[in-house]
């Protein structure tokens, strides 16, 4: 029989083992997901928010899991949490809008991509004289979430398309729908112009 | 549809970007990440305590405010939220913690009280 010191010392390892496995899975992905975050809700303190919410809920409720699905799994949980984010600061907009006292004064600073996009020219004057990185996330703003979020996981998490449709809570198929047409949009957004 | 699921030049090009985006990220947003994550990762208990705080100070403030506004509505209605019983429990707690009343009662000759009030049962013939 093993002694119970002996157990504990042994879950206390292994919290520690996990911990640590933890830590190094979320080191490979924050920038990526801080990235994803920040062109869906265009503001650096929300996007870290919803990086540091989404790292909190993986390690309290699924760090258990096997290693292989925290990847998924943190995903769902970050696109979850921007979601929220973005609601609530529509709602927020919403009321603040009613409030008669708000109207003239003590407004948020505005969102120089949203002005962008709301009075672009063209895209020929819209992307000229414009990094390339720069150009691809104002044509990626252009999106509508579900491909934004498709095109993303793909091409900067890298995940193939059963892990992303695990992370979009969809089928394959969708996925594959999803990412076709961001494709679509991107490339004539962008392709005359992106060279 | 890319049938063979195969990335074209063009996703190539894009992922490329956006790889290089994130290895050029500056290092106060690095910071701030690498804090979020030994945050997340802290001991349950010393998170929630963080949460807590976090979660507490508002509700202490409403709580707060809610309270100023109930003394604000009814400021200059002092019986509003008193009642009937509870206003003669509140006069005789103020007699008993009345020195001076006290003094009156030990200074008093309630022999005599009780004679006066004797005679005036019997009436002024009596």
């Amino acid at each position: 029989m093993v002694p119970l010191y002996c157990e504990g010392l042994a879950l206390s390892a292994s919290r520690d083992d996990t911990r640590r496995e933890l830590n190094r899975f979320l080191a490979g992905v924050e920038r990526k997901a801080f990235r994803m975050a920040r062109m869906a809700l265009r503001h650096d303190d929300d996007a870290l928010d919803a990086v540091q919410d989404a790292m909190l809920q993986l390690a309290r409720r699924y760090a258990q899991r096997p290693a292989e699905e925290w990847r998924p799994l943190f995903y769902r949980i970050l696109e979850n949490r921007i979601r929220d984010l973005q609601r609530r600061r529509m709602v927020r907009g919403k009321v603040m809008a009613l409030l008669p006292w708000r109207r003239d004064t003590d407004e948020d600073p505005p969102d120089p991509v949203a002005e962008a996009l709301d009075h672009a020219p063209g895209p020929a004057e819209q992307v000229e004289g414009m990094g390339m990185m720069a150009k691809l996330e104002m044509a990626l703003a252009k999106l509508p979430a579900r491909q934004r979020e498709a095109f993303l996981l793909r091409n900067l998490e890298g995940l193939d398309v059963a892990e992303t449709a695990a992370a979009m809570g969809c089928s394959d198929g969708s996925v594959k729908t999803h990412y076709f047409r961001a494709v679509q949009a991107l490339k004539s957004q962008l392709g005359e112009f992106w060279t | 549809m890319n049938v063979s699921n195969e990335p074209d030049e063009f996703e190539k090009r894009a992922a490329a970007l956006l790889r290089a985006s994130v290895d050029g990220m500056d290092g106060a947003t690095r910071a701030r990440l690498a804090h979020a994550r030994a945050a997340a990762l802290e001991p349950a208990t010393r998170a929630r305590h963080w949460l807590d705080l976090r979660y507490l100070a508002p509700a202490g403030a409403t709580a707060v405010a809610v309270l100023a506004t109930v003394l604000v509505l009814n400021h200059g209605k002092p019986d509003a939220l008193v009642n009937e019983g509870a206003g003669i429990a509140l006069y005789d707690m103020d007699l008993l913690a009345d020195a001076d009343a006290l003094d009156i009662a030990e200074e008093t000759d309630l022999d005599f009280i009780e004679w006066a009030a004797a005679q005036g049962e019997q009436g002024p013939g009596g």
